[in-house]
């Protein structure tokens, strides 16, 4: 697993385990907005192949609230 | 402080409410209800002979010079097995008893060999004490038959006995039953023949269930036990009072010293986290301290290919300072990172996060908490608002039922574990706790002597959270919950929808059982009794962390304990046993990358802005890099440098090839440490480390207490660890003049609310202090969420299970788990260097009965373990302990590398490595891997240190 | 022709087997009984209230014949009728295991009475009868029994000591192997008054017949004392398991080593918990005190001494055996007038009362009264009433050597002066025996026992002194004359 496999891996797990969150998209994404470093963050909206959907909304999400904010 | 014994009273304190009132030689005097008519009298400074009694055990009344006369009673009662009562008129020193007690004497002297000045024990020794006590001036009998003359038994590598001196007083044999609870020693024989002996005649120390913790030999009044450092150096002529540098526990110890050589740790009876108590490691295996391969010097290369080369302080702390410099002007600021040492103080370890966040510029600052408690800090921060353990390990004591889950107590805990199993003795009187057990294997706790586990569920490795929901499916189908509790606590919309998911049909044990292994009976009874059986207390430990699902464990354990109202009182709570010493304290001070110190997220503006304004710099309000990400971000080429103190990555994290693949990406690889260690084979600077006995500061254990380390002798390699992060500081420019640690901690105090009321002055009066030390509460917190929950109302998260992704297969079948042992402490560093080598020489793989059978193998032979991320080879040993399809090891030893086969798998939440899940194969092999001897080369070549300057 | 033998050991041991079987051989019904307790005439033989004794095999056809000489009605015979036979009433009377024997003779009406009266009343009747502990102590039992009853606790238990271990004494087998009936309605007495619910017999491994008696009389009457129940615990042949806590660690399965009191048994006894601990004699005491109440059996004996006490004479005693007799006879008496004398027709030098830990008493003390009291008086004890004759050939520096050495063979080795002190009195008399520093070491002596006595932590090292210093005060010369050899 490179890098940006292993972050994709890593954000289907939290979106897996955060499934029977009542918003699981945002449960994710908050996570990630937490525990991630910037450059994580960054890689892993670049090269989001293999996502679940939920964890691909989440990072679709955060990269709003990035961009936003 | 000139050396003296601590205070004896002889028999151990009445815990009684009720005060007794008597007369002692003339002194009327008030003691507790059940106070020993001994105790009341040491208590009011009147020392009576004695020999057999001791206040770490119950009183024997067998040695018969404690005799005292009572009005109206008849004859000469024994003081310590007396109790007093109210009015008593007690004499402690008459004529008929100075005959007596002389008499006695008499005796012992007449069966002791007369070398008191040739004897180890000399000016520390109660029987040459009280001889002296009672006037004996003459042996008058023709002695015959004696016990003198009799061989040593020199097997234990850390104390002697020699028979020969024994007084037969059974202190040692009462320290092992009631103490230690191994009950590995007795009495052989009976009458003048009596002796003591561990287990059968045929044994020796050694070679008994003796787990040498050395209560037998605090115990001793004579010579008869005791340590072979004194019987080397002599007696001790001062201590000093500190605490030990291994597991989470967090014992004290008085290091008792002549000069400043160490002459033995004992434990000290007024620890509130061992009271008194101890095992092998903190008591005995401290000579890593001053083993030849300690590094002294500091030593720099350019490349790990290069042999080291000595220099002096200034420069490697110049050069240091350079290369990060010349890193961050290349790569940027986010190039370098640091990694905290939960194995030093609070005060260093809060240092090294203050320079990789004020100096470096980032928060690429993680700790070994990463790999073994990370996910207890997020799970119980979600659910409590705490980031910690809920109860002092006094609660114990007030427990009805015990749950341990994933935890190995009795080789990972041992002393508290030892009072674990005290309760479970039900030694106090009260009828004993009751135990369930959750783990794959059946750990000693679950049956030893005296004990039995109500319910052992030999769980299949990763199906924590299947377990745990299964039990809350009953507790909450059954009507078992306590609902008042909740509803006065938790909020309950979130409790009913964790209800609702628990009391599904899916989540039954009989639904779960083929994926847990789990009988689903057991599973009920175990619930049923841990929610129905009183005070429930559960402790775990990092078979519940370290696993994918490692946080949600840690929630569903919160769950379990809020629904049945087993929270806010003693002899309940949730209780991590924690690994390293500082674990707790590294977590509290801020080593994570999203936190600050006492658990503040990074970008939270208001905590931030009290760093910046007090340090004088602007801080990066992302998160930083955890160790993994470090690691993966080394391997893509963007993080070049690290420091790293006092861990070894390279032996403890997982798979072992990618950690060294990303220590062998970086430019500037610090290792501060007191050996070179595995880490150290890939570094470029290092900078020699002092041990705990060389420096202060202060470590918090496992029940957030925050205890005193105190320095005993000075660094040998010349400065303390919080030194050198400081000198390193300021060869890079940072304006940092702490004179003591105090004032590291005072300045902790003034930037972490839960701290708000520590210093140096507060625990050198109170002795430890439990954190949240602050104006509610300024003697420190022993239980926690006592009137409610730290976060407001209690969260419910519910917790479904997700299983991992290391998955048996045909080619790995089984499932590695691995753990420690007794004599060993986490990698070996330490221990290794100790004699208690020749409890545990090796690495062994346990593999059932079965499984070996398929296999071929046998017992002591050597068998290739492979996972998908590596292989290595070890020996084998063929036990049920594990259950079919499950093997399992141990990590003490750098020659197996056991990681090299654990996975990159990790926690959902923290990243903390899924240690205790690895699919594998075992086969037979005739010798090491390719790996395994590759590394054994590099290993060799780059420990080469320069002799002389080299030419160039 | 209806033929009664003796089922007893001591019968057994002088013959009464072949006995038996020549009279079932010749014809007649023989029926196997406990004994009366005259073992100068064992095996007797009763025939119609008749004895024979000692008879031989070739007794048999003349008895048969009626042309052997009879001792007459054994109830007459001077040894028996001179008894107060009240626990020993039916001593040679009846078969040991058979129920129908035991009604027919008043038994279980005791338990009956108790449990009419109750509990508390039954205490009552208890401490009115003044009865003290038979093993050794004299505690009041009534005493220890209220203590029992008074302490909170789900389960209690009913220890019998049947540990019978002094020298010269027989009483307690004498119980089991010919009345054990009675010893079982005596410890379910106790039961009831103090609410216990199981009960252990402890017996010494060396008593095999009293152990099978036990067995076959509880399993035959388990029914009649339920739900209280009895089992019966084999020692294994220390001499300090005798003492009532280190019988308690024996039959928990622990080393057999004493417990330091307090708590007292009473309190924190077996596994624990409250337990009554009782002798055998005391426990078989109860069914007749219940059954004629206690201000009968106060009626007999003296000062504070109240009953009877069975009285075992042995060693060299012309008649030795059971005599239970009321408190206050005086030891004159039992020795020369029950007892006539030695058996090897020697002058009588001293006796042993109590067992090996009792004091030697010359012939110019026998006027000294049974009675506990006055024993304590005298730096005697009654112990378990067991009295051992010696003639003048005795050489006491011997026998205080042998008392030492009992201690130090039997020690449990937990207290100094008993686990060293002995060893080092053995050590000490030999010196004195070989004529070494006498004066001196028999004040060593002196002390030692002043030790021994104040310091021990139970009766094996605290009573020891006993017999060495009254042999050494009464018979000083046998050890002062080994100066001179």
């Amino acid at each position: 697993m490179n890098s940006a496999e292993r972050l994709v891996h890593m954000a289907n797990q939290i979106a897996t385990n955060l499934a029977t969150d009542d918003d699981p998209v945002s449960a994710t994404a908050d996570h990630i907005h937490l525990f991630w470093d910037p450059r994580m963050k960054k890689l892993i909206r670049q090269n989001g192949d293999g996502l679940s959907p939920v964890a691909a909304a989440a990072i679709s999400r955060l990269a709003e609230t990035q961009s936003t904010a | 402080m000139t050396y003296q014994p601590q205070t004896d009273f002889g028999t151990p304190a009445s815990k009684s409410t009720g005060m007794v009132s008597l007369t002692i030689d003339g002194r009327e005097t008030s003691v507790p209800v059940g106070t020993s008519v001994m105790r009341a009298a040491a208590e009011q400074g009147t020392s009576i002979p004695k020999l057999c009694a001791t206040d770490s055990v119950k009183s024997f009344g067998s040695c018969r010079l404690c005799l005292v006369e009572i009005d109206g009673r008849k004859g000469t009662p024994a003081s310590c097995t007396t109790p007093v009562e109210p009015g008593m008129i007690v004499r402690t020193q008459t004529p008929h008893l100075a005959k007596l007690r002389k008499g006695v004497m008499e005796l012992y002297i007449s069966d002791h060999p007369l070398d008191c000045l040739t004897c180890a024990a000399n000016g520390d020794c109660e029987l040459q004490d009280q001889a002296g006590a009672v006037g004996l001036r003459d042996v008058r009998y023709d002695v015959q038959a004696s016990h003198l003359g009799q061989e040593k038994d020199h097997s234990n590598p850390y104390f002697d006995f020699d028979p020969s001196k024994c007084i037969a007083c059974s202190r040692c044999i009462r320290a092992c039953d009631e103490v230690q609870g191994t009950l590995a020693l007795t009495m052989a024989g009976r009458g003048f023949d009596s002796m003591i002996s561990a287990g059968l005649e045929s044994d020796n120390f050694l070679g008994s269930e003796c787990v040498s913790c050395g209560a037998c030999v605090a115990a001793c009044p004579t010579a008869t036990l005791i340590e072979k450092k004194v019987v080397e150096v002599g007696t001790p002529e001062r201590s000093v009072v500190t605490t030990c540098a291994y597991c989470g526990v967090g014992c004290t110890f008085r290091a008792e010293m002549r000069g400043e050589q160490l002459v033995r740790m004992v434990p000290w009876k007024d620890g509130k986290a061992n009271r008194g108590h101890s095992c092998v490691k903190g008591r005995f295996a401290w000579g890593y301290a001053q083993h030849q391969e300690r590094i002294l010097k500091p030593m720099i290369r350019q490349s790990i290919s290069d042999p080291w080369r000595e220099v002096e302080w200034d420069e490697a702390f110049a050069y240091t300072a350079s290369e990060l410099k010349r890193i961050s002007d290349t790569y940027g600021r986010h190039a370098l990172g640091g990694i905290t040492s939960s194995r030093c103080t609070n005060e260093e370890t809060f240092l090294v996060q203050k320079l990789v966040r004020a100096g470096f510029g980032n928060n690429n600052v993680d700790t070994c908490a990463r790999v073994c408690h990370s996910p207890t800090g997020y799970g119980l921060k979600t659910t409590f608002g705490t980031s910690a353990g809920t109860q002092d390990f006094d609660s114990v004591e007030d427990c009805d039922v015990i749950l341990i889950i994933g935890a190995n107590p009795t080789d990972g805990h041992p002393v508290f574990a030892s009072r674990m199993k005290r309760r479970l003795r039900g030694q106090d009187g009260r009828p004993p706790a009751k135990l369930i057990v959750i783990d794959p294997r059946r750990t000693d706790i679950v049956r030893s002597p005296h004990i039995e586990a109500q319910h052992h569920l030999p769980l299949r490795p990763g199906t924590n959270v299947a377990v745990l929901t299964a039990m809350a499916h009953v507790i909450v189908t059954e009507g078992l919950a306590d609902e008042a509790f909740i509803k006065e606590r938790c909020d309950w919309d979130e409790y009913s929808h964790w209800a609702d998911f628990v009391s599904l049909p899916r989540n039954s044990p009989e639904n779960l059982q083929p994926v847990t292994l789990v009988d689903a009976d057991e599973l009920r009874g175990a619930a049923r009794l841990y929610a129905t059986g009183g005070n429930g207390a559960i402790y775990y430990g990092l078979g519940v962390t370290e696993h994918s699902q490692g946080s949600s464990t840690v929630m569903a354990i919160a769950n379990l304990a809020m629904a049945t109202g087993n929270i806010g009182r003693r002899g309940v709570g949730v209780n991590p046993l924690r690994g390293q010493n500082n674990v707790q304290g590294a977590c509290d001070m801020g080593s994570f990358p999203h936190e600050l110190s006492g658990y503040r997220h990074i970008s939270d503006g208001d905590a931030r802005a009290l760093f910046e304004t007090d340090w004088g710099v602007s801080l990066d309000p992302e998160p930083g890099l955890r160790i993994p990400n470090m690691l993966d971000a080394a391997v893509d080429g963007v993080f070049k440098a690290l420091y790293v103190q006092g861990e070894d990555i390279l032996q403890s994290d997982p798979n072992t090839k990618h950690v060294s693949a990303g220590l062998a990406a970086m430019e500037c690889v610090i290792v501060h440490d007191l050996f070179l260690n595995e880490t150290a084979n890939y570094a470029h600077v290092f900078l020699p480390g002092s041990t705990f006995l060389e420096k202060n500061g202060t470590f918090t254990n496992a029940e957030r207490r925050i205890q005193p380390v105190r320095k005993v002798m000075s660094p040998m390699n010349g400065l303390e660890d919080w030194e050198i992060t400081q000198a390193l500081a300021q060869a890079m420019g940072l304006d940092w003049n702490y004179t003591h640690p105090s004032e590291i901690m005072d300045e902790i105090a003034r930037l972490t609310p839960t701290f708000a009321g520590v210093s140096f002055k507060k625990l050198d009066e109170h002795g430890s202090l439990q954190w949240p030390v602050n104006d509610a509460a300024p003697d420190g917190s022993p239980i926690m969420h006592i009137d409610g929950f730290v976060r407001g109302k209690g969260k419910f998260v519910v917790t479904d299970y997700v299983p991992t992704d290391e998955k048996t297969g045909p080619r790995f079948p089984l499932l590695l788990t691995t753990g420690r042992i007794l004599s060993h402490y986490n990698v070996g560093a330490q221990t290794r260097r100790t004699q208690n080598v020749v409890w545990h020489t090796e690495d062994l793989l346990e593999i059932h009965p079965v499984d070996a059978e398929d296999r071929g193998i046998k017992s002591g032979d050597w068998v290739k373990l492979a996972s998908r991320a590596g292989e290595t080879t070890l020996r084998a040993t063929v036990t049920d302990r594990v259950a079919p399809g499950v093997v399992y090891t141990t990590f003490h030893h750098a020659v197996t590398q056991a990681n090299v086969v654990t996975t990159d798998y990790s926690d959902w939440a923290t990243n903390c490595p899924e240690y205790k899940v690895t699919a594998v194969q075992i086969s037979a092999s005739n010798g090491p891997t390719n790996w395994q001897e590759e590394y054994e080369a590099l290993s060799e070549r780059a420990r080469r240190i320069a002799t002389e300057v080299p030419a160039e | 022709m209806n033929v009664r033998i003796s089922g007893d050991a001591l019968a057994l041991a002088c013959g009464a087997d072949a006995v038996a079987k020549a009279f079932a051989d010749a014809g007649a019904t023989v029926e196997r009984t406990s004994s009366w307790g005259m073992h100068w005439l064992e095996p007797l033989v009763e025939i119609d209230g008749v004895g024979f004794g000692p008879v031989s095999v070739n007794d048999v056809a003349p008895i048969m014949e009626g042309r052997a000489p009879s001792i007459g009605r054994i109830e007459d015979h001077p040894f028996i009728a001179r008894q107060s036979r009240l626990t020993f009433a039916r001593a040679g009377k009846t078969r040991p295991t058979s129920l129908d024997d035991y009604y027919a003779t008043d038994g279980w009406r005791g338990l009956a009475k108790a449990r009419e009266m109750g509990a508390a009343a039954t205490i009552d009747v208890v401490l009115a009868s003044g009865l003290r502990g038979r093993g050794g102590a004299g505690f009041p039992a009534g005493i220890k029994w209220k203590t029992v009853a008074g302490a909170e606790s789900d389960q209690k238990y009913i220890v019998c000591n049947a540990d019978e271990g002094d020298s010269g004494t027989f009483a307690d087998r004498m119980v089991m192997e010919g009345d054990p009936f009675m010893l079982i309605e005596g410890m379910a007495i106790a039961a009831l008054a103090v609410g216990a619910g199981k009960g252990y017999v402890y017996i010494r491994s060396e008593y095999p017949h009293a152990i099978a008696k036990m067995e076959a009389a509880i399993l035959v009457c388990a029914h009649l004392i339920a739900p209280f129940v009895v089992e019966v615990r084999v020692g294994a042949g220390a001499y300090v398991c005798g003492e009532e806590t280190s019988l308690l660690n024996s039959l928990e399965g622990k080393r057999g080593e004493v417990r330091a009191k307090p708590p007292l048994p009473a309190l924190e006894g077996l596994f624990g918990q409250p337990t009554v601990v009782n002798n055998v004699l005391t426990l078989a005491a109860i069914p007749w005190i219940l059954l004629h109440g206690g201000d009968a059996y106060a009626a007999f004996g003296m000062g504070r001494s109240k009953g009877t006490m069975p009285v075992q004479l042995a060693g060299n005693v012309k008649h030795g055996g059971l005599f239970e007799v009321a408190f206050g006879i005086t030891l004159g008496e039992l020795v020369y007038d029950i007892g006539g004398g030695t058996d090897s027709g020697r002058p009588v030098k001293c006796v042993q009362v109590g067992g090996p830990l009792g004091a030697y008493i010359p012939p110019a003390q026998f006027d000294l009264p049974f009675d506990y009291e006055a024993f304590a008086a005298a730096d005697a004890l009654i112990g378990h009433a067991g009295i051992t004759v010696f003639d003048d050939t005795t050489d006491m520096a011997q026998m205080a050597r042998f008392a030492m050495e009992f201690c130090a063979v039997e020690s449990c080795g937990k207290c100094t002066p008993c686990r060293l002190g002995s060893t080092r009195g053995v050590e000490t008399i030999d010196q004195i025996i070989a004529g070494k520093n006498i004066e001196a070491n028999l004040a060593l002596i002196a002390d030692l026992s002043e030790t021994m006595k104040f310091g021990s932590l139970c009766a094996l090292g605290g009573f020891t002194p006993y017999p060495v210093m009254s042999a050494i005060t009464h018979f000083r010369d046998d050890f002062m004359v080994r100066g001179k050899s």
